[in-house]
Protein backbone atom coordinates (compact mmCIF):
# COMPACT_ATOMS: atom_id res chain seq x y z
CA UNK A 1 0.00 0.00 0.00
CA UNK A 2 1.34 3.58 -1.04
CA UNK A 3 1.29 6.11 1.50
CA UNK A 4 -1.32 8.29 -0.90
CA UNK A 5 -3.38 5.42 0.21
CA UNK A 6 -3.36 5.28 3.98
CA UNK A 7 -3.37 9.58 4.22
CA UNK A 8 -3.40 12.19 2.17
CA UNK A 9 -4.18 16.05 3.19
CA UNK A 10 -6.06 17.25 0.10
CA UNK A 11 -8.62 14.17 0.09
CA UNK A 12 -8.76 14.65 3.84
CA UNK A 13 -10.17 18.32 3.24
CA UNK A 14 -12.16 17.84 0.50
CA UNK A 15 -13.84 14.48 2.76
CA UNK A 16 -14.26 16.61 6.06
CA UNK A 17 -15.87 18.74 4.34
CA UNK A 18 -18.28 16.66 2.28
CA UNK A 19 -18.78 14.45 5.93
CA UNK A 20 -19.80 18.22 7.52
CA UNK A 21 -21.98 18.77 4.79
CA UNK A 22 -23.74 15.40 5.28
CA UNK A 23 -24.00 15.70 8.91
CA UNK A 24 -25.59 19.25 8.67
CA UNK A 25 -28.32 18.15 6.11
CA UNK A 26 -29.00 15.14 8.21
CA UNK A 27 -28.79 16.66 11.71
CA UNK A 28 -28.71 20.71 11.60
CA UNK A 29 -32.06 21.21 12.32
CA UNK A 30 -32.16 18.78 15.13
CA UNK A 31 -28.93 20.67 16.13
CA UNK A 32 -30.26 23.78 16.27
CA UNK A 33 -33.60 23.16 17.30
CA UNK A 34 -31.84 21.56 20.41
CA UNK A 35 -29.46 24.27 21.25
CA UNK A 36 -31.74 27.49 20.08
CA UNK A 37 -35.33 26.40 20.30
CA UNK A 38 -35.29 24.40 23.45
CA UNK A 39 -33.92 27.64 25.85
CA UNK A 40 -36.59 29.71 23.95
CA UNK A 41 -39.58 27.27 24.88
CA UNK A 42 -38.42 27.16 28.37
CA UNK A 43 -38.37 30.67 28.68
CA UNK A 44 -41.43 31.09 27.17
CA UNK A 45 -43.05 28.09 29.19
CA UNK A 46 -41.49 29.39 32.47
CA UNK A 47 -42.64 33.10 32.07
CA UNK A 48 -46.39 31.98 31.27
CA UNK A 49 -46.58 29.42 34.44
CA UNK A 50 -45.57 32.67 36.58
CA UNK A 51 -47.28 34.92 35.37
CA UNK A 52 -50.19 32.84 35.46
CA UNK A 53 -49.73 31.70 39.00
CA UNK A 54 -47.83 35.01 40.52
CA UNK A 55 -48.75 37.01 37.98
CA UNK A 56 -45.40 38.35 37.73
CA UNK A 57 -42.78 38.53 34.82
CA UNK A 58 -39.80 35.94 36.11
CA UNK A 59 -37.68 34.09 33.72
CA UNK A 60 -36.46 30.43 34.19
CA UNK A 61 -33.45 30.98 37.00
CA UNK A 62 -30.08 29.29 36.12
CA UNK A 63 -30.48 25.79 37.69
CA UNK A 64 -33.15 25.00 35.98
CA UNK A 65 -30.93 26.20 32.64
CA UNK A 66 -28.46 24.43 33.38
CA UNK A 67 -30.32 21.48 33.87
CA UNK A 68 -31.82 21.85 30.20
CA UNK A 69 -28.50 22.56 28.55
CA UNK A 70 -27.23 19.13 30.25
CA UNK A 71 -30.11 17.48 28.86
CA UNK A 72 -29.43 19.17 25.13
CA UNK A 73 -26.15 17.84 25.86
CA UNK A 74 -26.94 14.47 26.64
CA UNK A 75 -29.52 14.58 23.66
CA UNK A 76 -26.92 15.55 21.28
CA UNK A 77 -24.18 13.28 21.89
CA UNK A 78 -26.48 10.26 21.83
CA UNK A 79 -28.51 11.33 18.41
CA UNK A 80 -26.02 12.88 16.51
CA UNK A 81 -23.98 9.59 15.85
CA UNK A 82 -26.87 7.82 14.76
CA UNK A 83 -28.28 10.78 12.73
CA UNK A 84 -24.63 10.78 10.84
CA UNK A 85 -23.42 7.51 11.08
CA UNK A 86 -25.98 5.34 11.91
CA UNK A 87 -26.81 4.44 7.96
CA UNK A 88 -23.21 3.16 7.29
CA UNK A 89 -25.41 -0.29 8.32
CA UNK A 90 -27.58 0.06 5.91
CA UNK A 91 -26.86 -1.39 2.47
CA UNK A 92 -28.13 1.58 0.64
CA UNK A 93 -25.61 4.19 2.47
CA UNK A 94 -22.99 1.78 3.44
CA UNK A 95 -22.17 0.57 0.45
CA UNK A 96 -21.67 4.03 -1.01
CA UNK A 97 -19.47 4.95 2.28
CA UNK A 98 -17.13 1.84 1.96
CA UNK A 99 -16.61 2.53 -1.48
CA UNK A 100 -16.48 6.32 -1.40
CA UNK A 101 -12.51 7.09 -2.13
CA UNK A 102 -11.44 8.07 1.01
CA UNK A 103 -8.99 6.02 3.22
CA UNK A 104 -10.20 4.31 6.31
CA UNK A 105 -7.47 6.59 7.92
CA UNK A 106 -9.21 9.90 6.66
CA UNK A 107 -13.16 8.70 7.00
CA UNK A 108 -12.21 7.00 10.70
CA UNK A 109 -10.49 10.83 11.66
CA UNK A 110 -13.56 12.58 10.04
CA UNK A 111 -16.01 10.47 11.99
CA UNK A 112 -14.34 11.28 15.53
CA UNK A 113 -13.82 14.83 14.83
CA UNK A 114 -17.40 15.68 13.83
CA UNK A 115 -18.61 13.08 16.63
CA UNK A 116 -16.27 13.92 19.77
CA UNK A 117 -15.56 17.44 18.59
CA UNK A 118 -17.63 19.54 16.44
CA UNK A 119 -21.17 18.24 17.23
CA UNK A 120 -20.73 18.86 21.51
CA UNK A 121 -18.75 21.73 20.80
CA UNK A 122 -20.98 23.24 18.31
CA UNK A 123 -24.04 22.29 20.59
CA UNK A 124 -22.47 24.09 23.59
CA UNK A 125 -21.63 26.95 21.80
CA UNK A 126 -25.39 27.38 20.60
CA UNK A 127 -27.11 26.98 23.88
CA UNK A 128 -25.31 29.32 26.03
CA UNK A 129 -24.58 32.01 23.20
CA UNK A 130 -28.93 31.15 23.26
CA UNK A 131 -28.46 31.76 27.24
CA UNK A 132 -26.34 34.62 27.44
CA UNK A 133 -28.72 36.29 24.75
CA UNK A 134 -31.98 35.55 26.97
CA UNK A 135 -30.38 36.37 30.17
CA UNK A 136 -28.74 40.11 28.64
CA UNK A 137 -32.63 40.55 27.31
CA UNK A 138 -34.34 39.54 30.35
CA UNK A 139 -32.83 40.28 33.39
CA UNK A 140 -35.63 38.70 35.65
CA UNK A 141 -33.29 35.46 34.24
CA UNK A 142 -30.44 35.98 36.46
CA UNK A 143 -26.61 35.06 35.22
CA UNK A 144 -26.40 33.20 32.49
CA UNK A 145 -24.31 29.86 32.10
CA UNK A 146 -21.58 30.91 31.39
CA UNK A 147 -21.00 33.71 33.97
CA UNK A 148 -21.92 31.34 36.34
CA UNK A 149 -19.63 28.65 35.64
CA UNK A 150 -16.90 31.56 35.39
CA UNK A 151 -17.59 32.83 39.09
CA UNK A 152 -17.75 29.26 40.54
CA UNK A 153 -14.37 28.71 39.11
CA UNK A 154 -12.86 32.26 40.05
CA UNK A 155 -14.20 31.19 43.52
CA UNK A 156 -12.86 27.89 43.73
CA UNK A 157 -8.85 29.14 42.92
CA UNK A 158 -9.49 32.45 45.05
CA UNK A 159 -10.63 30.41 48.22
CA UNK A 160 -8.08 30.54 50.89
CA UNK A 161 -9.46 26.52 52.32
CA UNK A 162 -12.04 24.40 50.41
CA UNK A 163 -14.71 22.58 52.19
CA UNK A 164 -15.96 19.14 49.93
CA UNK A 165 -19.36 18.71 50.21
CA UNK A 166 -20.34 14.89 50.24
CA UNK A 167 -23.62 14.73 50.70
CA UNK A 168 -23.79 14.36 54.63
CA UNK A 169 -22.12 16.89 55.56
CA UNK A 170 -18.52 18.88 54.15
CA UNK A 171 -15.33 18.27 55.16
CA UNK A 172 -12.73 20.94 55.39
CA UNK A 173 -9.49 20.88 53.41
CA UNK A 174 -7.07 22.71 55.75
CA UNK A 175 -3.69 21.40 54.22
CA UNK A 176 -2.55 24.26 51.54
CA UNK A 177 -0.66 21.59 49.73
CA UNK A 178 -3.42 19.70 49.65
CA UNK A 179 -5.42 22.00 48.73
CA UNK A 180 -3.26 23.28 45.33
CA UNK A 181 -2.82 19.64 44.58
CA UNK A 182 -6.53 19.20 44.29
CA UNK A 183 -7.36 22.41 42.31
CA UNK A 184 -4.73 21.32 39.88
CA UNK A 185 -6.66 18.30 39.69
CA UNK A 186 -9.85 19.65 39.50
CA UNK A 187 -8.78 22.33 36.89
CA UNK A 188 -6.14 20.23 34.51
CA UNK A 189 -8.05 20.54 30.86
CA UNK A 190 -7.24 16.77 30.25
CA UNK A 191 -9.49 15.40 33.09
CA UNK A 192 -12.06 17.08 31.08
CA UNK A 193 -11.07 16.17 27.58
CA UNK A 194 -10.74 12.31 28.19
CA UNK A 195 -14.43 12.88 29.16
CA UNK A 196 -16.00 14.27 26.40
CA UNK A 197 -14.34 11.66 24.15
CA UNK A 198 -15.30 9.14 26.96
CA UNK A 199 -19.01 10.30 26.21
CA UNK A 200 -19.55 10.27 23.22
CA UNK A 201 -17.53 7.69 21.70
CA UNK A 202 -19.74 5.07 22.87
CA UNK A 203 -22.71 6.24 21.33
CA UNK A 204 -20.39 6.58 17.88
CA UNK A 205 -19.58 3.08 18.68
CA UNK A 206 -23.60 2.23 19.10
CA UNK A 207 -24.68 3.56 16.01
CA UNK A 208 -21.91 1.84 13.89
CA UNK A 209 -22.11 -1.57 15.25
CA UNK A 210 -26.05 -2.26 15.99
CA UNK A 211 -28.07 -2.73 13.33
CA UNK A 212 -31.65 -1.23 15.16
CA UNK A 213 -32.13 0.61 18.25
CA UNK A 214 -28.78 1.88 18.53
CA UNK A 215 -29.20 4.58 21.35
CA UNK A 216 -31.04 1.85 23.68
CA UNK A 217 -28.54 -1.34 23.02
CA UNK A 218 -25.84 1.38 23.75
CA UNK A 219 -27.34 2.14 27.37
CA UNK A 220 -27.94 -1.11 28.08
CA UNK A 221 -24.29 -2.05 26.96
CA UNK A 222 -22.83 1.10 29.27
CA UNK A 223 -25.49 -0.37 32.14
CA UNK A 224 -24.03 -3.94 31.93
CA UNK A 225 -20.12 -2.73 31.27
CA UNK A 226 -20.89 0.28 34.42
CA UNK A 227 -21.68 -2.83 36.28
CA UNK A 228 -19.35 -5.39 35.79
CA UNK A 229 -16.47 -2.23 36.90
CA UNK A 230 -18.21 -1.35 40.16
CA UNK A 231 -17.69 -4.98 40.94
CA UNK A 232 -14.62 -5.34 40.43
CA UNK A 233 -13.97 -1.89 42.16
CA UNK A 234 -15.73 -2.04 44.75
CA UNK A 235 -14.12 -3.55 47.23
CA UNK A 236 -10.98 -1.65 46.60
CA UNK A 237 -12.52 1.00 48.20
CA UNK A 238 -13.97 -0.43 51.39
CA UNK A 239 -13.15 0.64 54.24
CA UNK A 240 -11.97 4.21 52.97
CA UNK A 241 -13.66 7.45 54.70
CA UNK A 242 -13.90 10.69 53.26
CA UNK A 243 -11.19 12.10 55.13
CA UNK A 244 -8.93 10.08 54.03
CA UNK A 245 -9.95 9.82 50.52
CA UNK A 246 -9.87 14.00 49.96
CA UNK A 247 -6.78 14.62 52.52
CA UNK A 248 -4.14 12.41 51.14
CA UNK A 249 -2.70 11.52 48.22
CA UNK A 250 -5.31 8.78 47.44
CA UNK A 251 -7.37 11.85 45.93
CA UNK A 252 -4.95 12.36 43.53
CA UNK A 253 -4.13 8.39 42.62
CA UNK A 254 -7.84 8.05 42.46
CA UNK A 255 -8.12 11.03 39.50
CA UNK A 256 -4.78 9.66 38.06
CA UNK A 257 -6.39 6.36 37.59
CA UNK A 258 -9.48 7.90 36.22
CA UNK A 259 -7.47 9.82 33.92
CA UNK A 260 -5.68 6.53 32.65
CA UNK A 261 -8.27 4.33 33.00
CA UNK A 262 -10.83 6.68 30.49
CA UNK A 263 -7.72 7.01 28.15
CA UNK A 264 -7.31 3.64 28.06
CA UNK A 265 -11.42 2.63 27.53
CA UNK A 266 -10.98 5.84 24.53
CA UNK A 267 -8.43 4.06 22.76
CA UNK A 268 -9.87 0.86 23.09
CA UNK A 269 -13.35 2.25 21.93
CA UNK A 270 -11.17 3.85 18.99
CA UNK A 271 -9.95 0.83 18.18
CA UNK A 272 -13.71 -0.49 18.01
CA UNK A 273 -14.72 2.05 15.43
CA UNK A 274 -11.61 1.54 13.36
CA UNK A 275 -11.95 -2.44 13.78
CA UNK A 276 -15.94 -1.68 12.53
CA UNK A 277 -14.39 0.63 9.43
CA UNK A 278 -12.12 -2.20 8.11
CA UNK A 279 -14.38 -5.22 8.74
CA UNK A 280 -17.74 -3.38 7.81
CA UNK A 281 -19.12 -5.56 4.73
CA UNK A 282 -22.57 -5.22 2.74
CA UNK B 1 -7.96 -6.36 -15.97
CA UNK B 2 -10.04 -8.04 -13.26
CA UNK B 3 -8.53 -11.42 -12.85
CA UNK B 4 -10.47 -14.01 -10.74
CA UNK B 5 -8.87 -17.02 -9.34
CA UNK B 6 -10.57 -19.88 -7.97
CA UNK B 7 -12.81 -17.40 -5.89
CA UNK B 8 -14.74 -18.66 -3.04
CA UNK B 9 -17.83 -17.07 -0.20
CA UNK B 10 -20.45 -18.30 1.92
CA UNK B 11 -22.89 -16.89 3.87
CA UNK B 12 -22.09 -18.93 7.21
CA UNK B 13 -21.95 -22.74 6.32
CA UNK B 14 -24.20 -21.79 3.02
CA UNK B 15 -21.61 -21.72 -0.14
CA UNK B 16 -22.86 -19.23 -2.57
CA UNK B 17 -19.66 -19.08 -4.60
CA UNK B 18 -17.08 -21.87 -5.22
CA UNK B 19 -14.13 -22.37 -7.32
CA UNK B 20 -15.24 -19.33 -9.78
CA UNK B 21 -12.34 -18.45 -12.51
CA UNK B 22 -12.65 -15.72 -14.96
CA UNK B 23 -11.16 -12.74 -16.25
CA UNK B 24 -12.55 -9.56 -17.32
CA UNK B 25 -11.54 -7.69 -19.50
CA UNK B 26 -11.04 -3.83 -20.98
CA UNK B 27 -13.86 -2.61 -23.36
CA UNK B 28 -16.27 -5.14 -22.39
CA UNK B 29 -19.44 -4.77 -20.93
CA UNK B 30 -20.47 -7.97 -19.34
CA UNK B 31 -23.86 -9.07 -18.61
CA UNK B 32 -24.51 -11.13 -15.07
CA UNK B 33 -27.28 -13.47 -15.31
CA UNK B 34 -28.47 -15.66 -13.24
CA UNK B 35 -31.81 -17.21 -11.09
CA UNK B 36 -32.48 -15.19 -7.43
CA UNK B 37 -30.02 -16.10 -4.95
CA UNK B 38 -27.03 -17.65 -7.35
CA UNK B 39 -24.69 -14.64 -6.20
CA UNK B 40 -25.21 -12.58 -8.91
CA UNK B 41 -24.97 -9.16 -6.26
CA UNK B 42 -22.22 -11.40 -3.98
CA UNK B 43 -20.30 -11.94 -7.29
CA UNK B 44 -20.54 -7.73 -7.78
CA UNK B 45 -19.72 -6.98 -4.24
CA UNK B 46 -16.76 -8.70 -3.69
CA UNK B 47 -15.50 -7.42 -6.74
CA UNK B 48 -16.32 -3.93 -5.83
CA UNK B 49 -14.63 -4.53 -2.06
CA UNK B 50 -17.83 -4.39 -0.34
CA UNK B 51 -17.18 -8.40 1.11
CA UNK B 52 -13.80 -10.27 1.46
CA UNK B 53 -13.24 -13.01 -0.32
CA UNK B 54 -13.09 -16.62 1.70
CA UNK B 55 -11.30 -18.53 -0.54
CA UNK B 56 -9.26 -17.38 -4.15
CA UNK B 57 -8.72 -13.91 -5.05
CA UNK B 58 -9.38 -11.21 -7.33
CA UNK B 59 -6.44 -9.03 -8.61
CA UNK B 60 -7.68 -5.59 -10.28
CA UNK B 61 -4.93 -3.73 -11.80
CA UNK B 62 -2.94 -5.47 -9.04
CA UNK B 63 -5.31 -4.34 -5.75
CA UNK B 64 -7.41 -6.27 -3.13
CA UNK B 65 -10.85 -5.14 -3.99
CA UNK B 66 -11.49 -5.75 -0.16
CA UNK B 67 -8.46 -3.44 0.81
CA UNK B 68 -10.34 -0.35 -0.25
CA UNK B 69 -7.43 1.39 -1.54
CA UNK B 70 -8.69 4.88 -2.34
CA UNK B 71 -6.03 4.54 -5.84
CA UNK B 72 -8.28 1.77 -6.54
CA UNK B 73 -11.49 2.93 -4.98
CA UNK B 74 -11.49 6.34 -7.40
CA UNK B 75 -11.33 4.10 -10.75
CA UNK B 76 -14.08 2.27 -9.65
CA UNK B 77 -18.17 2.91 -9.21
CA UNK B 78 -20.29 -0.17 -7.29
CA UNK B 79 -24.32 1.01 -8.07
CA UNK B 80 -25.99 -0.98 -6.24
CA UNK B 81 -29.58 -2.40 -6.51
CA UNK B 82 -30.94 0.03 -3.42
CA UNK B 83 -30.38 3.45 -3.70
CA UNK B 84 -29.74 5.90 -0.52
CA UNK B 85 -32.26 8.88 -0.96
CA UNK B 86 -29.70 11.48 0.52
CA UNK B 87 -31.14 14.30 2.06
CA UNK B 88 -29.70 16.84 -0.11
CA UNK B 89 -30.02 17.94 -4.04
CA UNK B 90 -29.14 15.86 -6.95
CA UNK B 91 -26.60 19.15 -7.55
CA UNK B 92 -25.49 19.62 -4.26
CA UNK B 93 -24.70 15.08 -4.16
CA UNK B 94 -22.65 15.80 -7.24
CA UNK B 95 -20.59 18.52 -6.08
CA UNK B 96 -19.96 16.67 -2.69
CA UNK B 97 -18.61 13.53 -3.85
CA UNK B 98 -18.28 13.95 -7.47
CA UNK B 99 -14.54 15.30 -6.96
CA UNK B 100 -13.77 12.07 -5.03
CA UNK B 101 -13.20 10.36 -8.46
CA UNK B 102 -10.54 12.03 -9.98
CA UNK B 103 -12.23 12.06 -13.46
CA UNK B 104 -15.66 12.98 -12.41
CA UNK B 105 -16.74 15.49 -14.92
CA UNK B 106 -19.93 17.66 -13.87
CA UNK B 107 -20.96 18.74 -17.47
CA UNK B 108 -21.52 15.47 -18.26
CA UNK B 109 -23.74 14.36 -15.09
CA UNK B 110 -25.76 17.74 -15.94
CA UNK B 111 -26.04 16.55 -19.60
CA UNK B 112 -26.92 12.76 -18.49
CA UNK B 113 -29.72 13.81 -16.09
CA UNK B 114 -30.99 15.84 -19.52
CA UNK B 115 -30.98 12.84 -20.99
CA UNK B 116 -33.11 11.38 -18.23
CA UNK B 117 -35.27 14.09 -17.94
CA UNK B 118 -34.42 14.85 -13.96
CA UNK B 119 -34.14 17.85 -12.25
CA UNK B 120 -30.94 17.93 -10.69
CA UNK B 121 -32.23 20.35 -7.97
CA UNK B 122 -34.72 18.39 -6.65
CA UNK B 123 -34.05 16.87 -3.36
CA UNK B 124 -33.41 13.51 -3.17
CA UNK B 125 -35.35 12.47 -0.41
CA UNK B 126 -38.30 14.06 -2.77
CA UNK B 127 -37.61 11.85 -5.54
CA UNK B 128 -39.38 8.60 -6.54
CA UNK B 129 -37.18 5.37 -6.35
CA UNK B 130 -36.86 5.32 -10.33
CA UNK B 131 -35.65 9.52 -10.17
CA UNK B 132 -33.36 8.53 -7.52
CA UNK B 133 -31.77 5.53 -9.81
CA UNK B 134 -31.32 7.76 -12.46
CA UNK B 135 -29.35 10.22 -10.36
CA UNK B 136 -27.48 7.73 -9.25
CA UNK B 137 -26.88 5.84 -13.09
CA UNK B 138 -26.32 9.82 -14.12
CA UNK B 139 -23.22 9.84 -11.46
CA UNK B 140 -22.00 6.89 -12.02
CA UNK B 141 -21.34 7.57 -15.44
CA UNK B 142 -20.06 11.27 -15.08
CA UNK B 143 -17.41 9.46 -12.80
CA UNK B 144 -15.62 8.02 -15.45
CA UNK B 145 -14.04 5.11 -14.15
CA UNK B 146 -12.65 2.11 -15.57
CA UNK B 147 -14.56 0.06 -13.60
CA UNK B 148 -18.17 0.23 -13.70
CA UNK B 149 -20.08 -2.29 -11.50
CA UNK B 150 -24.53 -1.86 -11.64
CA UNK B 151 -26.46 -4.24 -9.75
CA UNK B 152 -29.88 -4.06 -11.39
CA UNK B 153 -29.89 -0.87 -12.78
CA UNK B 154 -32.76 -0.92 -14.82
CA UNK B 155 -35.43 -1.68 -12.13
CA UNK B 156 -37.64 0.69 -10.88
CA UNK B 157 -37.16 2.54 -14.22
CA UNK B 158 -40.14 3.04 -16.43
CA UNK B 159 -40.27 2.15 -20.47
CA UNK B 160 -38.80 5.44 -21.86
CA UNK B 161 -35.94 5.44 -18.80
CA UNK B 162 -34.57 2.03 -19.98
CA UNK B 163 -34.24 3.44 -23.58
CA UNK B 164 -32.45 6.70 -21.81
CA UNK B 165 -30.35 3.92 -19.60
CA UNK B 166 -29.75 2.10 -23.38
CA UNK B 167 -28.21 5.13 -24.79
CA UNK B 168 -26.36 6.86 -21.44
CA UNK B 169 -24.57 3.64 -21.71
CA UNK B 170 -23.77 3.32 -25.06
CA UNK B 171 -22.59 7.33 -25.39
CA UNK B 172 -21.00 8.46 -21.83
CA UNK B 173 -19.01 5.10 -21.40
CA UNK B 174 -15.29 4.77 -21.69
CA UNK B 175 -13.68 2.94 -24.25
CA UNK B 176 -11.40 0.94 -21.97
CA UNK B 177 -13.21 0.68 -19.25
CA UNK B 178 -14.77 -2.71 -17.24
CA UNK B 179 -18.03 -2.70 -17.07
CA UNK B 180 -20.23 -5.45 -15.21
CA UNK B 181 -23.97 -5.04 -14.93
CA UNK B 182 -26.23 -7.75 -13.53
CA UNK B 183 -29.72 -8.45 -14.18
CA UNK B 184 -33.09 -9.84 -14.64
CA UNK B 185 -34.48 -7.80 -16.73
CA UNK B 186 -32.60 -8.99 -20.09
CA UNK B 187 -34.69 -7.42 -22.62
CA UNK B 188 -33.36 -3.86 -21.26
CA UNK B 189 -30.21 -4.46 -21.70
CA UNK B 190 -30.50 -6.90 -24.91
CA UNK B 191 -28.07 -4.40 -27.20
CA UNK B 192 -25.59 -3.35 -24.80
CA UNK B 193 -24.33 -6.47 -22.97
CA UNK B 194 -21.69 -8.66 -24.49
CA UNK B 195 -20.42 -10.80 -22.97
CA UNK B 196 -22.97 -12.90 -21.06
CA UNK B 197 -22.23 -14.63 -18.24
CA UNK B 198 -24.75 -16.99 -16.55
CA UNK B 199 -24.29 -18.02 -12.49
CA UNK B 200 -25.59 -20.67 -11.56
CA UNK B 201 -25.59 -22.52 -7.95
CA UNK B 202 -21.81 -21.25 -6.93
CA UNK B 203 -20.63 -21.91 -10.28
CA UNK B 204 -20.31 -20.35 -13.89
CA UNK B 205 -22.19 -22.36 -16.46
CA UNK B 206 -21.75 -19.88 -19.30
CA UNK B 207 -19.23 -16.99 -19.81
CA UNK B 208 -18.94 -16.21 -23.68
CA UNK B 209 -19.11 -13.43 -26.18
CA UNK B 210 -22.47 -13.22 -28.29
CA UNK B 211 -19.94 -13.74 -31.24
CA UNK B 212 -19.10 -17.13 -29.26
CA UNK B 213 -22.41 -17.88 -28.63
CA UNK B 214 -23.94 -17.01 -32.25
CA UNK B 215 -21.54 -19.55 -33.64
CA UNK B 216 -22.35 -22.42 -31.09
CA UNK B 217 -25.91 -21.91 -30.81
CA UNK B 218 -28.59 -21.24 -33.47
CA UNK B 219 -31.68 -19.22 -32.92
CA UNK B 220 -34.43 -19.94 -35.31
CA UNK B 221 -37.40 -18.03 -35.64
CA UNK B 222 -39.58 -19.72 -37.84
CA UNK B 223 -43.23 -21.72 -37.23
CA UNK B 224 -41.26 -24.58 -37.99
CA UNK B 225 -40.90 -27.02 -35.39
CA UNK B 226 -37.46 -28.47 -35.02
CA UNK B 227 -36.95 -32.19 -33.60
CA UNK B 228 -34.07 -31.86 -32.08
CA UNK B 229 -33.81 -28.58 -30.23
CA UNK B 230 -32.77 -28.44 -27.09
CA UNK B 231 -35.21 -25.18 -26.23
CA UNK B 232 -38.55 -23.90 -27.87
CA UNK B 233 -40.75 -22.03 -26.91
CA UNK B 234 -43.88 -20.35 -28.60
CA UNK B 235 -44.07 -16.47 -29.13
CA UNK B 236 -46.92 -14.65 -31.11
CA UNK B 237 -46.31 -15.42 -35.00
CA UNK B 238 -44.06 -18.43 -34.12
CA UNK B 239 -41.98 -19.62 -32.20
CA UNK B 240 -38.29 -19.43 -30.20
CA UNK B 241 -36.02 -22.28 -30.68
CA UNK B 242 -32.73 -23.12 -30.10
CA UNK B 243 -30.25 -25.84 -31.31
CA UNK B 244 -26.22 -26.76 -31.40
CA UNK B 245 -25.04 -24.43 -34.61
CA UNK B 246 -23.71 -27.21 -36.85
CA UNK B 247 -23.88 -25.90 -40.45
CA UNK B 248 -22.61 -22.15 -38.96
CA UNK B 249 -25.29 -20.11 -39.65
CA UNK B 250 -26.05 -17.00 -38.09
CA UNK B 251 -28.37 -15.90 -35.88
CA UNK B 252 -29.61 -13.28 -33.48
CA UNK B 253 -29.16 -14.26 -29.77
CA UNK B 254 -31.71 -14.04 -27.88
CA UNK B 255 -31.20 -13.77 -24.29
CA UNK B 256 -34.57 -15.00 -22.65
CA UNK B 257 -34.06 -18.26 -24.61
CA UNK B 258 -30.39 -19.05 -24.11
CA UNK B 259 -30.82 -18.21 -20.28
CA UNK B 260 -33.60 -21.03 -20.44
CA UNK B 261 -31.20 -23.33 -22.55
CA UNK B 262 -28.16 -23.07 -20.13
CA UNK B 263 -30.34 -23.77 -17.43
CA UNK B 264 -32.06 -26.83 -19.24
CA UNK B 265 -29.00 -28.28 -20.16
CA UNK B 266 -26.30 -27.44 -18.05
CA UNK B 267 -23.55 -29.91 -18.55
CA UNK B 268 -23.82 -30.17 -22.48
CA UNK B 269 -23.65 -26.36 -22.38
CA UNK B 270 -20.69 -25.73 -19.82
CA UNK B 271 -19.47 -29.13 -22.58
CA UNK B 272 -19.52 -26.96 -25.42
CA UNK B 273 -18.21 -23.38 -24.33
CA UNK B 274 -15.59 -24.82 -22.37
CA UNK B 275 -13.94 -26.71 -25.57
Amino acid sequence: MKNKDIFNFNRFGKYFVSDLKTCVANYGLTLLTTTLLLPIAIYVVRVALHAFAYSTWEGPEPGLRLFCFGMALIFIITQMPVKCYGKLTEKQYGSFWLTLPASRLEKFLSMLIMTCLIAPLTGTALFLGMDTLMCAIDPTCGECIIARSKNLFGLLTEMGNLKVNIGFGSIPIDDPEAYDRMLGILTSPWLYVDDIFGITLPFLLGAIYFKKNKIAKTFLALFAFSMAISFITAPLTMGLTPQKIFCSNFFRNMVLTDIISDTVLNIAMMAGVWFRIKTLKH
Amino acid sequence: MIAIRDLGFSYGEIPVLKNITMTLEEGRIYGLLGENGVGKTTLLTLLCGLKAAKAGSINTDGHNPFDRDPSFLSDQYYLSDEVAAMNMTALDYAKSYGHFWEKFDMDKFIEIMGIFENDPGKKMSKMSFGQLKKTYIAFALACNTRYLFMDEPTNGLDIPSKAQFRKAMTKYTREDSVILISTHQVRDLENIIDPIIILDRQDILLNASLEEISEKLYFDYSTVKIDNALYCEMIPGGNIQVTLNTESKDSKVNLEALFNTVHQHKELIKGIFSK
